[in-house]
């Protein structure tokens, strides 16, 4: 099983100026302490949402990969997502889902991934063929690199060890989540 | 010129570059004016917050982005309206063709479509029904500048007497 916030840290590594949009709690909390930067993308409600998000980046922007970082509680919401991802099948998309097999924030009620449901194998039905499950550190880091080189769309889904990175950066992110201009700013993009 | 190619003109001209839908049956015309339109992505999504989604990442990238929906699918998409583009400023046109009023035989299409205005007047969420057909170019060009303008999503209420036939 996977530490969250270790591997956030070895993916902003890894990701250079690409854009990383994060989902609800857990996945957005790990990218602040993981390292704030101008690409990065946080949302603080729209469960299920940010896997659509970063699609509609993905085509705006062929010109950059664009790295979506979902949960498990979320994607279950929007599984319909998968399906138009793979309708869509933009190449430079990367969509990472931390399966921690619980709703961490909310108390680690279980999801439906701990009583057998698997991700991986619901994005490959749903016709994302470049779909993938890992379970431990070094083979996150490696699909990930594939991911970022290699044509997708991906969805990794990373075993990641359940419970908290720690106190959720709730006052640096009330603020730091608003600032959407500054996010398309840092790729390039004119005011609206 | 029919309602379909007023509105679709307007997209075009308030610089729309990606129009995701959940079909209505009253929506086929509008559906089929677009895919005439080399400027406009039209994408189908598996549910209406989905695509408020799609286009908000579209609106991050730098591109318009226009979700259409019956307004039962306003239903589906408040909490990422409310969460998603309200607090984070992220604006968009909201296509709805309006159910549940004159001529609607769905009576499960009556509490929302009833319901819609008052839903996005708490919200805070600006909405417009053009009257005539030859009034919705203008008027969905003037509510998108409205919406890229102030950040916000802003929708357009399409009335079902446009469409005309029956809804599912």
């Amino acid at each position: 099983m996977v530490d969250r916030l270790e591997a956030t840290r070895r993916l902003l590594e890894l990701a250079g100026d690409a854009p990383v949009l994060a989902g609800i709690a857990g996945p957005a909390f790990d990218l602040y302490r993981a390292g704030d930067r101008p690409e990065n993308f946080y949302t603080w409600g729209a469960m299920g949402v940010v896997g659509g998000l970063g699609l509609g980046l993905a085509l705006a922007r062929p010109d950059r990969r664009v790295i979506v970082l979902d949960g498990d509680g979320s994607l279950l919401m929007n599984l319909g997502t998968l399906a138009t991802i793979a309708a869509e099948a933009p190449p430079n998309l990367v969509h990472v889902v931390w399966d921690n097999e619980q709703y961490e924030v909310t108390g680690g009620q279980p999801t439906h991934t701990a009583r057998g449901a698997d991700l991986a194998a619901v994005a490959r039905a749903a016709g994302v063929r470049r779909a993938e499950t890992v379970r431990d550190l070094d083979t996150f880091c490696r699909t990930l690199e594939r991911s970022l080189v290699e044509p997708g769309p991906w969805t990794i889904v990373v075993k990641t060890r359940p419970g908290r990175s720690g106190r959720a950066p709730i006052d640096a992110l009330r603020f730091r989540f608003l600032d959407t201009e500054g996010f398309r700013r840092a790729l390039g993009v004119a005011p609206a | 010129m029919h309602w379909q190619q007023e509105v679709a003109r307007g997209m075009v001209r308030a610089g729309i570059g990606l129009a995701a839908y959940v079909p209505d049956s009253g929506m086929g015309p509008l559906l089929s004016a677009l895919e005439a339109c080399p400027a406009i992505r039209v994408l189908s999504v598996t549910r209406e917050e989905e695509g408020l989604g799609v286009v908000s990442g579209a609106y991050l990238g730098g591109v318009r982005g226009a979700l259409l929906t019956q307004t039962s699918g306003m239903g589906n998409s408040l909490n990422a309206l409310a969460s998603l583009n309200l607090p984070q400023r992220i604006p968009c046109l909201l296509l709805v063709t309006q159910r549940g009023e004159l001529g609607e035989f769905n009576p499960a299409q009556v509490p929302l479509g009833r319901a819609i205005r008052p839903i996005l007047d708490a919200l805070g969420v600006q909405h417009y029904t053009p009257h005539r057909p030859q009034e919705a170019g203008d008027l969905v060009r003037h509510a998108a500048e409205l919406a890229f303008a102030s950040l916000a999503p802003v929708a357009v209420l399409l009335p079902r007497t446009f469409a005309g036939g029956n809804g599912a």
